[in-house]
């Protein structure tokens, strides 16, 4: 962030002396110095709006009490909040609104947590002037989750003000004049938005509720824990409420976490997914063919033990295992290091695989270092960002919301590539902030990206100082741009070549620019080479290396960037480092007092080869549903059939558990202690809120176990020991502060690129083929939802409400065009099979596109094919061409 | 005092006469205070605090609104409350279960205080020996019961739209229940 030197202003309240910078509000001047200002509307996330006045102050020398939310310092200000004729002002205020307030505190939700039973019990005489009748209004819904009680609004707008200037939804609006108005959205059936359950967050009073957990606790009776939500990667502090051991809801704080206490969803909504009945509680073993209960030492000791006769039989080789991203830092270690040193080998991966490792992959190999140069901070701070391949506000919410920042609150030039258009709907879209826009097809990044590239070459954009730093890199590039001509790129495009002039300048005439990936990019071939185009973009224009600037790929999983990190796949060692860096192997095994196996590692698509080759005879799957979340084209169900012990360690008895020798239950994330890294790289706290559930226990106290009794004990206290000896393998996980701390790009790896590495593929990346599509067919784009994200979250009866069938969309020409409407039944076909639907028609969906939400694909998902990435062994299946007809 | 006064009260042992003097009195004019229970009973004070009990409004619908304010005055943490939307009627808010633990209740009355629609009531009950002490712990129902007996004379429901008045009760027909 910029270091601008503050002008500060010295002023006086209640007698004590401050001095705080310029601008300040009297409000914030005075919690500065612990003096609390009654106040409803007033919110620091919000824009001053002053209705309540509830916060009115004596100011010297001002002859009428002024707001102190909206009145900013001046120099030798002297403010009084606690004089009689304040508490007076405080008395009329509360006796105007409780003229109407009913007396609900008993069944309010909010009773105990209540600013304005609060303020009462401070400010207001027991008796009241008014004789009148209250005011009530009629009822014309009640809403599955977020329910209003407008009897209750002490109408100070902070909701609707949340809903516009943080969220940019726009779902809720004040209806009516004086006492009578009343928050309304637009329309008498039940709220349809983003659910983000901030309104009811902010909400002073318990005016807006959530109905999730409606008169189930007493605030008084809750236990709190801070912790992390397990959705995406943007890694928010959520605080899971509990109580008597059940979950009751989830809040977050202002100010706290990376998130600042803004949440989607799935965070406010998704709790109950962890506690859902279907939990598997105690071990599972196969006895004649089918999985019956056993007890911890049983199921342990059989693995153990077959584990090995395996490896004596055959060796180590005939091991692997995959472990989810979704687990903390503190099992991903665990499990590589179990996998390695009890097992012995080098086969194992993790779910980061279909999205991450490419990510890192291109970080490391321009900036040399594998997280991001920039945080939420730097992208809020942003004077350009460009979003490539990321429905932000459906994929990472929270990293979308500092995008809104930047530009609803500093102005900043937003430039979007993705495939859906701006149009107004009920949950926001990033697309309709944007000066620059270009509608994608998923196959379509890459022309855009280049005609990015090409338009800032072309307009002397160029950064001056590369030109002499690097004068071979830019002329290879200005040669490879050159030989694509401006129609290709417009026919491949669908945006005219001014377009892309004018987007270039904006993005290149800027101090600070990010520019931000999503699963667009990541999760579609030749990802790996289209993030280092990227990198060439903010190379040419300067802004590489540069403090705030930089190439920000998001995460899916809550914890991708720490199974990197943690040496969780094939190719990387805690650090991470190289699978066949000498010294990093050396470290390790000094710390591990134990040699590391020799001999390769194996990807998931690897392994699942090596599965059907029948080579590979045992399999440990923690948390991962191959045969349930792949592509029927991944054959994964012929894979894990061939081998001979399958052992699954999952919360839920999933497809691909369903097929094992033993299921061992785990805890999930409100369960056990650890920490996540989020997708910018801070490591944050994960601390248990209930006891777990049934018999299942931490994944690391499983491998633990298992490792004792394979004669390879790996002892640990608790997750915190573990932490430690992550700390000595692995920079970056000292005590997380609040903040990250950006890694600063290498300047070796960035000048290797320059003089020689980008040669090696530079002519591949720039090279653009149109591809080759059969008419009459639609691209299928399965993609994820703001509702649901991960493997559990369709067993949270919150977001089942929200969302619970898949449904395609459809744009509207294309719809026509099939004589196709709204909740049709549609039939979807291409060579590998075909699926039945409903079909929904969106003009946020561009022509020629039709959309799949990922979470309820299974249907649809026969429709994909796999392609694997040689380069990074990620597999591909996330869109197809399809045929769509209406369903007989 | 002289001496021989002194002297004499010690052997005639006077100090402890004087504290006899209720005790003596009584055996001269014999007339026993020891009631014969369960063959006589006392007359009750007005204000005594017996066994709790739920009250029910004249309709009969009963008057706990589920808000577990009496759970939260409750020192001996006799009170537990499960509340919830009533079935049928959304955001009306009952108490689903209620329970007492009375081997612990010190008939203190903080409960009957707390509770701002008068569901509690402290009754004139209190023949309440058992032989297992779990027959102690009494549910809604039981509770319900003893409110019946005691209290014949039921409040009259308010009105919905009665003004300044609570809209606790408000209930809307026909609407979509919570899903649970
Ligand atoms: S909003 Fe506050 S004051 Fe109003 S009924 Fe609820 S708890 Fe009571
Ligand atoms: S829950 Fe809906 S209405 Fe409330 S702030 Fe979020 S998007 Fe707006
Ligand atoms: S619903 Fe709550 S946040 Fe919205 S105006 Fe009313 S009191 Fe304020
Ligand atoms: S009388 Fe006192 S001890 Fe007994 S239940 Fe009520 S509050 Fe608790
Ligand atoms: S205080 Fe009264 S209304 Fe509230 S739970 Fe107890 S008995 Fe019911
Ligand atoms: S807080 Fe200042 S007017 Fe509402």
């Amino acid at each position: 962030m910029p270091n601008v030197a503050v002008e500060t202003v010295k002023l006086t309240i209640d007698g004590q002396s401050l001095t705080v910078p310029k601008g300040t509000l009297v409000i914030e001047a005075a919690r500065q110095v612990g003096v609390m200002v009654p106040h409803f509307c007033y919110h620091p996330k919000l824009k001053p709006d002053a209705n309540c006045r509830m916060c009115l102050v004596e100011i010297e020398k001002i002859p009428k009490l002024q707001t102190a939310c909206s009145t900013p310092v001046a120099e030798g200000m002297v403010v009084r909040t606690a004089t009689t004729v304040v508490n007076e002002a405080h008395k009329s205020v509360l006796e105007f609104i409780l003229a109407n307030h009913p007396l609900d505190c008993p069944v309010c939700d909010q009773g105990g947590r209540c600013d304005l039973q609060d303020f009462s019990h401070e400010y207001t005489p027991t008796t009241s002037r008014f004789i009148e009748v209250k005011r009530v209004f009629q009822k014309e819904y009640f809403s599955p989750l977020i329910e209003k009680q407008m009897n209750r609004c002490v109408q100070c707008l902070r909701c609707v003000r949340y809903c516009d200037e943080v969220m940019d939804v726009k779902a809720l609006a004040p209806v009516n004049r004086g006492t009578m108005t009343e928050i309304k959205h637009f329309g008498t059936h039940e709220l349809d938005c983003e659910f983000c359950g901030g309104c009811i967050q902010i909400c002073p009073v318990g005016a807006i509720t959530s109905r999730l957990s409606m008169y189930e606790f007493r605030p008084w009776m809750l236990k709190r824990a801070d912790t992390v939500c397990t959705y995406c990667g943007d890694g928010c502090q959520i605080t899971l409420q509990t109580k008597d051991n059940q979950l009751i809801e989830v809040n977050s704080s202002l100010g706290a976490g990376r998130n600042n206490g803004d949440l989607c969803a799935r965070g406010y909504f998704g709790y109950h997914a962890t506690t859902h009945p279907d939990r598997l509680t105690t071990p599972l073993v196969r006895r004649d063919g089918r999985l019956v209960p056993a007890t911890w030492d049983e199921a342990l000791e059989y693995v153990a033990e077959t584990f090995a006769q395996l490896k004596l039989k055959h060796g180590a080789q005939v091991f692997a295992g995959v472990i989810t991203a979704r687990c903390t830092n503190e099992d991903l270690y665990l499990f590589q290091k179990f996998m390695r040193l009890a097992v012995g080998t080098n086969k194992l991966d993790s779910s980061a695989r279909y999205g991450q490792v490419n990510a890192v992959r291109a970080l490391c190999r321009i900036q040399g270092t594998h997280r991001w140069p920039v945080t939420f901070e730097d992208i809020a701070a942003a004077e350009a960002l460009l979003l490539v391949g990321t429905n932000i506000t459906e994929a990472n919410p929270i990293t979308g919301l500092r995008v809104k920042e930047a530009v609803k609150k500093h102005g900043a030039t937003l430039l979007t590539v993705e495939s859906l258009q701006p149009t107004v709907g009920t949950i926001s879209n990033i697309a309709n902030l944007a000066a620059h826009h270009f509608t994608a097809h998923p196959d379509q990044y890459k022309p855009v990206v280049l005609g990015l590239i090409k338009a800032v070459i072309e307009e002397g954009l160029a950064d001056q100082p590369l030109s002499q730093k690097a004068p071979a890199y830019l002329q290879a590039i200005r040669d490879a741009v050159h030989a694509l001509s401006w129609p290709t790129i417009e026919a491949a495009t669908g945006s005219s070549a001014a377009s892309f002039k004018e987007a270039a300048r904006a993005f290149a005439r800027t101090a600070r620019a990010v520019i931000i990936v999503g699963a667009g990019v990541l999760r579609e071939p030749g990802a790996s080479g289209l993030a280092a185009t990227l990198q060439d973009l903010l190379l040419l224009t300067g802004h590489h290396g540069r403090p705030g600037c930089g190439l920000a790929p998001l995460a899916e999983q809550n914890n991708d960037q720490g199974a990197v990190e943690m040496g969780t796949v094939t190719e990387c060692l805690p650090g991470p480092c190289d699978l066949d860096d000498q010294e990093a192997r050396a470290r390790v095994s000094a710390l591990w007092q134990e040699d590391l196996p020799q001999g390769p590692g194996l990807t998931i698509p690897e392994i699942l080869e090596e599965a059907r080759g029948k080579t590979l005879k045992a399999l440990y799957l923690v948390g991962e549903d191959p045969v349930g979340s792949l592509p029927e084209s991944a054959r994964a169900k012929e894979a894990l059939e061939g081998v001979e012990f399958l052992v699954c360690q999952e919360l839920f008895l999933t497809e691909t558990a369903q097929m094992a020798h033993v299921v061992l239950p785990a805890c999930s994330y409100a369960e056990k202690d650890g920490t996540f890294t989020n997708t910018e790289g801070h490591v944050q706290q994960v601390r248990h809120a209930i006891e777990p559930v049934g018999e299942s226990r931490p994944d690391w106290e499983i491998f633990s176990d298992l490792a004792g009794l394979m004669g390879y004990p790996l002892e640990y206290g608790d997750a915190k020991d573990l932490l430690k000896e992550i700390r000595a393998l692995v920079p970056g996980y000292n005590l997380p502060g609040p903040t990250p701390k950006p890694s600063r790009p290498d300047h070796t790896a960035v000048d290797r690129y320059l003089q020689q590495g980008y040669a090696e593929d530079l002519g591949e990346r720039y090279r653009y083929t149109p591809p080759v599509k059969a008419a009459g067919r639609l691209t299928l784009l399965v993609d994820q939802s703001l509702f649901h994200s991960g493997k559990f979250s369709t067993k949270a009866k919150g977001l089942l409400h929200l969302q619970a069938e898949g449904a395609v969309s459809l744009n509207p020409a294309d719809a026509a065009r099939l004589g196709i409407v709204e909740g049709d039944r549609v039939l979807l076909s291409n060579e590998l099979g075909h699926c039945r639907t409903t079909a929904k028609v969106w003009d946020r969906i561009p022509a020629g596109l039709c959309r799949f939400p990922e979470h309820f694909d299974q249907e649809a998902r026969r429709l994909l094919s796999v392609s694997i990435d040689v380069a990074t062994g990620v597999p591909y299946y996330r869109s197809a061409q399809v045929k769509v007809e209406k369903a007989q | 005092m002289t001496k021989f006064t002194a002297w004499i009260k010690t052997i005639i042992f006077y100090e402890i006469l004087v504290g006899m003097k209720a005790t003596l009195s009584h055996l001269l004019h014999y007339k026993p205070i020891t009631l014969q229970y369960p063959h006589e009973k006392r007359t009750l004070p007005d204000s005594y605090r017996g066994m709790l009990a739920l009250l029910r409004y004249d309709d009969g619908t009963e008057k706990c609104v589920g808000c577990d304010l009496c759970e939260a005055a409750c020192p001996s943490r006799v009170i537990k409350v499960f509340s919830a939307e009533v079935p049928g009627e959304p955001t009306k808010r009952y108490a689903k279960e209620y329970y007492m633990d009375m081997t612990r209740c010190l008939f203190c009355g903080l409960c009957v205080d707390a509770c701002p629609v008068d569901a509690l009531g402290m009754t004139r009950e209190f023949e309440w020996a058992v032989y297992d002490k779990r027959q102690l712990r009494l549910n809604k129902e039981q509770l319900l019961a003893i409110g019946d007996r005691s209290y014949p004379v039921r409040e009259k429901r308010l009105e919905f739209q009665h003004p300044n008045v609570a809209f606790f009760n408000v209930a809307f027909k026909g609407l979509p229940e919570k899903e649970s």
